[in-house]
C-alpha cells in the first residue's frame, strides 16, 4: 500500500508537471525554443536508430518487394515518357498562359515562380497531417505559401527554419481551402479529415450544377490564401445532407499525396 | 531512483528515437502505433510510479516537438497512461511472473484502445476541435492490437530498467 507521503509525492509531481507543459503550451516562445532543444537532444538517437533499422528495412524491403519494384520501375518510366511528350506539347500553351495571366493581373501559379524542395519527414502522428521539406527561410520558403506538386495543391506552409519548413497538407483536419469550379460563380470551402480519409465540402447550396467529376480549383479571391486556378480536388460523390437542403461532397485530391517526394513552394504570400 | 534515472532517460530517447524514425513511417491501416505511449505504461505496470511519470514526460514533450498537433497532449495523455498503470503496478497487477499471460498484454491493450480518444478529448481544452475528423476508431483498434503485441516485450525492457535500481519503489 502506498503511504500518505508517497501518494502526495506522486500528486504534487503530476501537478507540477500539469503546470509546466500548461505554461509551455501558452507561452509560445517557449515551445518554440523548446522544441529546437529536443530537436538537439533527440537527432543523434535518430541516426543511430536510422543507422540500424534503416539497412534492414530497406534489405527486407527489397528482398519482398523486388518484382513490384520493377514493374513500378517500367511504369514510372512510361509515365515519364508520356509526361515529357505532354510538356513539349504544353509549352506552347503556358506561353500563352502566361502572357494572358500577365496581361490580365491574375496571379495564376503557372506564372510564379517556385522553389523544388524534397519531402525529408512525414507527420509522426495519426492526428496531423504534415510534411516537412528540405528547404527554408533560406531558400526564400516563407510561412503561408502555398504548395503544390504531383498534379495539384499540397498544402501551404506553416513553419520555417534556416533549412526547412513545415507543410500542413490539404487532408489536415485544421486545413480549408477556398475552391471553385466551372465558370468560377460558385465558391466552396474544401476541408481535410485526415490523412487517412477523402476531402469534403459541406453545405453546398442545393441549386449547385456540381457533378462527380467536377474538377475544382483554389478561387484567389482577394484576401485568400491560395493564388487562382491551382487544381484542388475532383467531386467523387454528391449526397444529400440528411436533414438540411444542401450537399455534402466527398473528395479526392488532385495530388497524390501519398507518394510525395519532391515538391514546389510557390513563391506568393497571401495578402495580409 | 537517482541510479536509474540516466539509463531510464536514456532508454526513453531511444524509444522516442524509434518511434520517430520507424513507428511513424511504419503505419498499419494509416495508423501510427505510439510506443511513446506505451513505454510509460510499461514501466507503470513495472511498479515504477515516479519513473514511469518522468518517462512519460520526457517521450511525449520530446515527441510532442515533432509534431504539430498542440504542444503538450501527447505528454498529457503518456503521464495519464503512466500514472493509471503505476496504480495497478503497485498492486502487483500485470506482473510478468505472478499474473497470467495475457494480463499485461490485456491491459495494455486497454491502454491502446483509450488513449487516442484520450488524446482527442484532451485536445477539446486546447480548443481544438478538428482531431476527431480523423480515424479516430482505427487509431484505437490498430494501438490497442499493437499495444497487446509489444506488452511483453516492453514489461521485460521497463523490468530491465527498474532492475538497475536494486528494488522497486
Amino acid at each position: 500500500m502506498a503511504t500518505d507521503r508517497s501518494r502526495r509525492r506522486t500528486w504534487t509531481l503530476g501537478a507540477a508537471v500539469l503546470a509546466t507543459i500548461v505554461i509551455l503550451y501558452l507561452t509560445t516562445g517557449v515551445t518554440s525554443g523548446l522544441r529546437s532543444g529536443a530537436n538537439i537532444v533527440v537527432t543523434p538517437f535518430n541516426w543511430a536508430v536510422n543507422a540500424i533499422a534503416h539497412p534492414i528495412g530497406h534489405l527486407l524491403a527489397g528482398t519482398i518487394n523486388y518484382s513490384d519494384v520493377v514493374a513500378q520501375n517500367q511504369k514510372l518510366r512510361y509515365q515519364l515518357g508520356q509526361a515529357e511528350e505532354r510538356a513539349n506539347e504544353a509549352w506552347a500553351f503556358s506561353r500563352q498562359l502566361e502572357q494572358l495571366t500577365t496581361q490580365l493581373n491574375v496571379p495564376f501559379v503557372g506564372s510564379l515562380a517556385t522553389v523544388t524542395a524534397q519531402v525529408t519527414t512525414v507527420s509522426p502522428t495519426n492526428f496531423a497531417a504534415t510534411v516537412g521539406i528540405s528547404k527554408g527561410r533560406d531558400s526564400g520558403v516563407l510561412v503561408g505559401m502555398p504548395v503544390v506538386a504531383n498534379g495539384g495543391l499540397v498544402g501551404r506552409v506553416i513553419a520555417t527554419t534556416a533549412n526547412g519548413a513545415t507543410i500542413r497538407l490539404i487532408t489536415d483536419t485544421n486545413s480549408s481551402v477556398g475552391v471553385t469550379f466551372k465558370t468560377g460563380q460558385t465558391t466552396l470551402i474544401v476541408s481535410g479529415r485526415g490523412p487517412n480519409n477523402a476531402l469534403g465540402a459541406s453545405s453546398v447550396p442545393l441549386g449547385t450544377a456540381i457533378a462527380p467529376g467536377t474538377n475544382l480549383s483554389t478561387d484567389g479571391l482577394n484576401g485568400g490564401l491560395y493564388p487562382a486556378g491551382v487544381p484542388v480536388a475532383t467531386v467523387k460523390t454528391v449526397s444529400l445532407t440528411p436533414g438540411a437542403a444542401t450537399y455534402n461532397l466527398t473528395l479526392q485530391p488532385a495530388a497524390d499525396l501519398q507518394h510525395l517526394s519532391y515538391l514546389d513552394v510557390v513563391l506568393w504570400e497571401p495578402a495580409a | 531512483m537517482r541510479r536509474v534515472l540516466v539509463p531510464a532517460t536514456l532508454v526513453t530517447l531511444v524509444i522516442v528515437a524509434i518511434q520517430l524514425s520507424i513507428f511513424s513511417g511504419l503505419r498499419f491501416a494509416g495508423v501510427v502505433v505510439m510506443v511513446v505511449w506505451l513505454w510509460p505504461l510499461a514501466m507503470g505496470l513495472a511498479g515504477l510510479t515516479a519513473l514511469s511519470l518522468w518517462c512519460a514526460l520526457v517521450a511525449g514533450v520530446l515527441f510532442d516537438t515533432h509534431t504539430t498537433t498542440p504542444f503538450g497532449l501527447t505528454a498529457l495523455v503518456a503521464l495519464l497512461l503512466a500514472y493509471s498503470a503505476s496504480r495497478l503496478g503497485r498492486e502487483g497487477v500485470g506482473d510478468l511472473d505472478s499474473a497470467a499471460w495475457w494480463v499485461t498484454p490485456l491491459l495494455a491493450a486497454t491502454a491502446g484502445f483509450f488513449a487516442p480518444l484520450l488524446f482527442v478529448g484532451a485536445s477539446f481544452f486546447t480548443f481544438t476541435f478538428s482531431l476527431w475528423r480523423d480515424s479516430l476508431l482505427a487509431a484505437m483498434v490498430v494501438n490497442a492490437v499493437a499495444f497487446f503485441v509489444l506488452a511483453r516485450p516492453m514489461a521485460r525492457l521497463a523490468r530491465w530498467v527498474g532492475s538497475l535500481a536494486g528494488a522497486r519503489r
